[in-house]
């Protein structure tokens, strides 16, 4: 056990040093939500007085989907790391030494968890410059966070999957663009109020919405225990399902 | 030759999905600090064999044992007695040398003072000192190899593999690594190479496996090999205008050797003919006194002792540098 966790965190040591030394990861993930974050938020500043939205103003709706966006966006690719080392040897390199194998993904799924936090801390520190509030204060911030590392762990292996599967980092590259849809069709940018009936259903099962909604309570009407109760469940399903599939998935590239 | 066998490996066949039979039946023994090649083309198993040995591919059947650990039974023990130098560099390219070195040295448990000595001495070896704190991704080809190698030696192991080490090189940087490598099995490691240059093989290996299409078609030292083609090769080189002028003097100079006893064989050569004589450096004078005449034009006469290029070509029939690597493929393209 202890062996494990010493490989895993030399593993991901390497990985957040990656992760930080190609400006390209933090710069590409923070770059959509934060155009998002002030553009959206002055084009559409009068959807506010549509009935269905609660806050105060469209900025203080939009900033949480839009930390959900970045960790949606920074990890939409993260299986494409372990691909490159596949293709250039490394993951082999890693093989051969007498490591526990699963210490390899655990490398690369651990860091995930700070990083995508990190991301998430800049998206609400600049909302909170912008305007925004957090009526739940340092503690409900860094709930937002913790909530924002686990969801980001768990969506990764909608990367992982078709990338270890594939083989391919076009092929894998496209097949995130399919879960896009969760992300633009969840409460990010408008209440399911607000929704025609079928994206409602839709709402019921998509993951990326109960997140949301638990960091919205977060942020602007405080520690609601039922929408944070439910973004936790949604969470570990998605992590029992995208982990699982995963570990399977690497299994079958490292057997 | 063989003293206790370090490496031994018995009727491996490793058939690929497919059907492509890889690896077809090979058995070799491997002794303490011998230094032993697979020399063969593109494609005829030598990277599948290290692989099985170094525990990341299953055989199909067979047996390979290394340091008397069977690699199947237990690969993790296997494990902590190799090194592997891969075909492909395999570093971490965002990595820096040293954090390279430290992050293998750290997952092999080196313990830390060791550790850092190990590298900085490591790093002489490799004449990477400089350049230790630079990202890799800046490295020249032949500074990666070198890094990956000194990876591969962290943990002094007892065992190292390495799979077509000097692939790429300029000649400069692989004579270098050649000279790394002699000294590394110096200090007492026995070695596996895997190559398709004869050069490599005749000047580092100890003995060769000549390697085609997953068999072993004939194993022996370097000398012992060339002495199996016996003949020495004398090449004429023959100034004649046009190919039909060309065939006509290669017919004369048959004509002018026929029932010289010490040519055994007559071939022809892009610019001219090839002849294996034995001995021939005390029948030249004779054979040249034969090809005195009007009907030959001989522009350059060149002789050589046979190389492993000639043994390969007795062996299988072909010359080693004509295959062409048939690669596998995998994956959604």
């Amino acid at each position: 056990m202890a062996a494990f966790v010493y490989e895993t965190f030399l593993l991901g040591r390497r990985a957040v040093l990656r992760f930080l030394r190609v400006p390209g990861n933090w710069f590409g993930t923070l770059f959509f939500p934060l155009i998002q974050l002030l553009i959206f938020s002055q084009l559409f500043k009068d959807i506010i007085q549509l009935p269905g939205f609660k806050e105060s103003s469209y900025l203080a709706y939009l900033a949480p989907g839009q930390i959900v966006f970045a960790v949606f966006l920074g990890v939409s690719w993260a299986g494409i790391n372990m691909l490159m080392d596949y293709h250039n040897g490394f993951l082999d390199k890693l093989r051969v030494t007498p490591i526990h194998r699963i210490s390899i993904l655990f490398g690369e799924m651990v860091p995930l968890f700070f990083t995508s936090a990190a991301m998430a801390a800049v998206i609400l520190l600049t909302s909170l410059v912008l305007g925004a509030s957090l009526v739940t204060g340092i503690l409900g911030g860094i709930g937002i966070l913790a909530i924002s590392g686990l969801f980001a762990v768990a969506w990764a292996g909608t990367s992982f999957v078709p990338a270890l599967i594939t083989k391919n980092e076009q092929a894998a590259g496209s097949l995130s663009l399919v879960f896009f849809p969760f992300a633009f069709m969840s409460t990010a940018f408008v209440p399911v109020e607000r929704m025609p009936g079928w994206l409602q259903v839709v709402n019921n099962w998509n993951p990326i919405s109960y997140v949301i909604e638990a960091q919205r309570a977060l942020m602007s009407t405080g520690f609601d225990a039922a929408l944070i109760g439910k973004a936790l469940i949604a969470v570990a399903i998605l992590f029992v399902v995208t982990q699982t599939a995963t570990i399977w998935a690497f299994r079958r590239l490292t057997a | 030759m063989v003293s206790t066998p370090v490496i031994q490996v018995t009727d491996l066949v490793k058939v690929y999905k497919g059907g492509t039979r890889a690896v077809d039946g090979v058995s070799f023994t491997v002794g303490e600090g011998e230094f032993f090649g697979f020399l063969g083309p593109n494609g005829a198993g030598k990277t599948t064999t290290i692989r099985i040995m170094a525990t990341l591919l299953r055989p199909t059947s067979g047996s390979a044992t290394v340091s008397g650990i069977d690699v199947l039974a237990h690969p993790a023990e296997v494990r902590k007695q190799v090194g592997f130098a891969m075909q492909t560099v395999a570093i971490d390219p965002l990595g820096t040398g040293r954090e390279n070195l430290e992050l293998i040295g750290r997952l092999r448990r080196v313990p830390g003072p060791q550790l850092r000595a190990r590298i900085d001495e490591l790093l002489v070896l490799m004449k990477l000192t400089e350049s230790q704190k630079k990202i890799v991704g800046t490295y020249s080809g032949g500074m990666k190899r070198r890094l990956d190698l000194a990876s591969a030696l962290l943990h002094r192991p007892r065992v190292l593999f390495l799979d077509e080490p000097t692939e790429g090189l300029d000649p400069q940087s692989r004579l270098a690594l050649w000279e790394e490598l002699e000294s590394v099995n110096q200090s007492g490691t026995t070695m596996f190479l895997t190559t398709h240059y004869m050069e490599e093989a005749d000047r580092l290996c100890d003995r060769i496996a000549i390697v085609d299409l997953g068999k072993i078609v004939v194993e022996g030292t370097p000398a012992e090999l060339k002495r199996t083609v016996g003949n020495d090769v004398v090449e004429l080189q023959l100034e004649a205008d046009g190919a039909e002028e060309l065939e006509r003097q290669r017919a004369a100079v048959g004509r002018m050797l026929d029932g010289f006893a010490p040519v055994t064989e007559v071939k022809a050569s892009p610019a001219g003919i090839q002849l294996y004589v034995s001995n021939a450096a005390a029948s030249i004078a004779e054979l040249v006194r034969r090809l005195d005449g009007d009907s030959v034009r001989i522009g350059a006469l060149t002789m050589h002792q046979p190389s492993l290029d000639d043994v390969f070509l007795r062996y299988t029939g072909k010359s080693i540098r004509e295959e062409q690597a048939t690669a596998h493929f995998s994956g959604w393209y």
